[in-house]
């Protein structure tokens, strides 16, 4: 006999507001359906009363985790329509943010993680090492969310202070070499909630069109920051990580070898950071838009963000601006991953996607 | 030049089918089936992205821009609705669910060939309120 269990919108493992109704057999889900709309916004509908300073500031609050993605998406979009080229200066410090955020969202991830596997102590550890990325945030922007570095053409604030962000990425960079990787590899505790759990399968992730660490952990070698170089990405060395096994252990490993690889874009980045200016020359106030179209696409911590910004000449306001989040994309695959697996395990294959719903219902 | 056709090189760029503009390879024929589209882009293995909509205005209908990636390269194709119908992609790219499912409540656009559940609407919402500009009653 098969019976239904309602999991949120007040969730057990994940503090944002989506539901998902799964029918059992036992022990066993057979089969899922998601709800989300919880926290729509209409943000895209607000959009379109703001002027072009206004709108950064309110696409900056579509995520805590990723508003300078955000951001930065919305800007380059805007840049394509003005015809502005940020400084190379501008480009390198588009492209430490990025990381660090990347970094900040990883380590956050990795510490819920291990929470849901029963691993507090780990929890513990992996939010004191994000506290690090947010104090260097904190230092950069003067924020700890919402930094409002970009604007159209360059970004707001420099980076001072190289040796401070060098200094957090060694240590980082330590302490995830000495305690979080072996741990996570090589402890039975999440081996034994990872392995094998959650699997979405390489067809399925291309069929769904998965982006990111989901994508990436099962076999599919996706990256924008590859794959169309944006900011300064075209001169950093770097690999994307992929695992081709589709569970929870494959996206956790993922996500602990792009932090390695973003602590080795931000040493280059650090080191190679031309002089120069920030932003164009002026008040920069003052912007001719072109009638049009332009889209931007950028590779956030959970995968391809993608915004689509259309203006019309002369005006303040745009006529439109469309936003496509990575876990838009990426949630409609838990249906198939907690298939056949556990009840006890859908908590914990649900967190492994990284869900956003802020992002999500905009 | 067909789409299939027209699709591989664009990466060399070799081709006029697509126009480079915004950051997108635009194709230029607006009068393509988009079910045609759908099979072409997955007959070449390309990665469905979006839907994004726009209300034309004085109640001259809506524009369609569907997106697919390949190889890094972000392809785009318009279709014009002078009504507010147009046939579903769902059967052929499974990718498209959720954003279907939300222009046709956003603006009460019908993808016809599939049923809907509620996505961003909850309990109460009307079709066609959010982002909508003009509610047709």
């Amino acid at each position: 006999m098969s019976y239904e269990i309602p999991m949120g919108p007040y969730h057990p493992g994940l503090e944002e507001p989506y539901k998902l109704d799964m029918i059992c057999e036992g022990e066993t889900v057979k089969d899922a359906k998601l709800h989300i709309g919880f926290n729509f916004r209409g943000i895209e509908h607000l959009a379109e009363t703001r002027n072009y300073i206004q709108v950064i500031a309110l696409m900056e609050r579509v995520c805590g985790i990723c508003s300078f993605i955000h951001t930065l998406t919305l800007c380059q979009a805007m840049e394509k329509l003005t015809g502005l080229t940020p400084p190379p200066r501008a480009q390198y410090i588009r492209v430490i943010m990025g990381e660090l955020e990347r970094l900040h969202s990883h380590v956050l991830w990795a510490g819920i993680a291990a929470k849901l596997m029963g691993f507090k102590t780990m929890f513990m550890t992996c939010f004191e090492i994000r506290e690090k990325v947010m104090d260097v945030l904190q230092e950069i922007s003067g924020n700890r969310v919402n930094y409002a570095m970009n604007r159209i053409g360059g970004v707001n604030r420099d980076i001072e202070d190289p040796q401070l962000v060098l200094a957090m990425v060694e240590a980082l960079e330590k302490e995830m070499t000495r305690t979080i990787i072996p741990i996570f590899t090589t402890s039975k505790t999440a081996t034994s909630r990872c392995a094998g759990v959650g699997v979405l399968t390489t067809e399925k992730a291309r069929s769904l069109g998965v982006v990111g660490p989901v994508a990436r952990a099962s076999g599919i070698g996706q990256d924008l920051r590859k794959e169309a170089p944006y900011a300064a990405y075209g001169e950093m060395d770097f690999t994307v990580p992929v695992v081709p096994d589709g569970d929870v252990r494959a996206r956790l490993l993922v996500r602990a070898l792009e932090i390695m690889e973003s602590c080795k874009i931000l040493r280059q980045a650090l080191s190679k950071m031309p002089p120069g200016e920030i932003a164009p020359p002026g008040d920069g106030s003052k912007f001719s838009f072109v009638t049009g179209t332009a889209m931007a696409r950028v590779e956030a911590p959970r995968g391809e963000v993608m915004y689509s910004v259309s203006w019309k000449e002369g005006a303040r306001m745009p006529s439109r601006v469309h936003v496509r989040t990575p876990t838009y994309v990426n949630m409609p695959a838990v249906r198939f991953m907690v298939q056949g697996a556990r009840l006890a395990d859908t908590p914990l294959i649900q967190a492994a996607v990284d869900p956003c719903y802020s992002c999500t219902d905009r | 030049m067909s789409t299939v056709q027209a699709v591989p090189v664009v990466a060399s760029a070799q081709t006029e089918a697509f126009i480079e503009k915004g950051g997108v390879h635009w194709y230029g024929d607006s009068s393509l089936n988009v079910r045609d589209v759908a099979r072409a882009m997955n007959a070449i293995g390309a990665r469905f992205i979006t839907i994004t909509t726009y209300e034309l205005p004085a109640n001259g209908g809506f524009r369609l821009e569907y997106h697919w990636d390949l190889m890094g390269h972000l392809l785009g194709f318009t279709f014009p609705l002078a009504s507010s119908t147009i046939e579903s992609i769902y059967d052929l790219c499974e990718a498209a669910d959720w954003i279907e499912r939300e222009v046709h409540e956003e603006y009460r656009i019908d993808f016809s060939g599939r049923e809907y559940e509620p996505l961003l609407l909850r309990e109460g919402g009307v079709c066609g309120v959010n982002l909508q500009k003009e509610v047709l009653q």
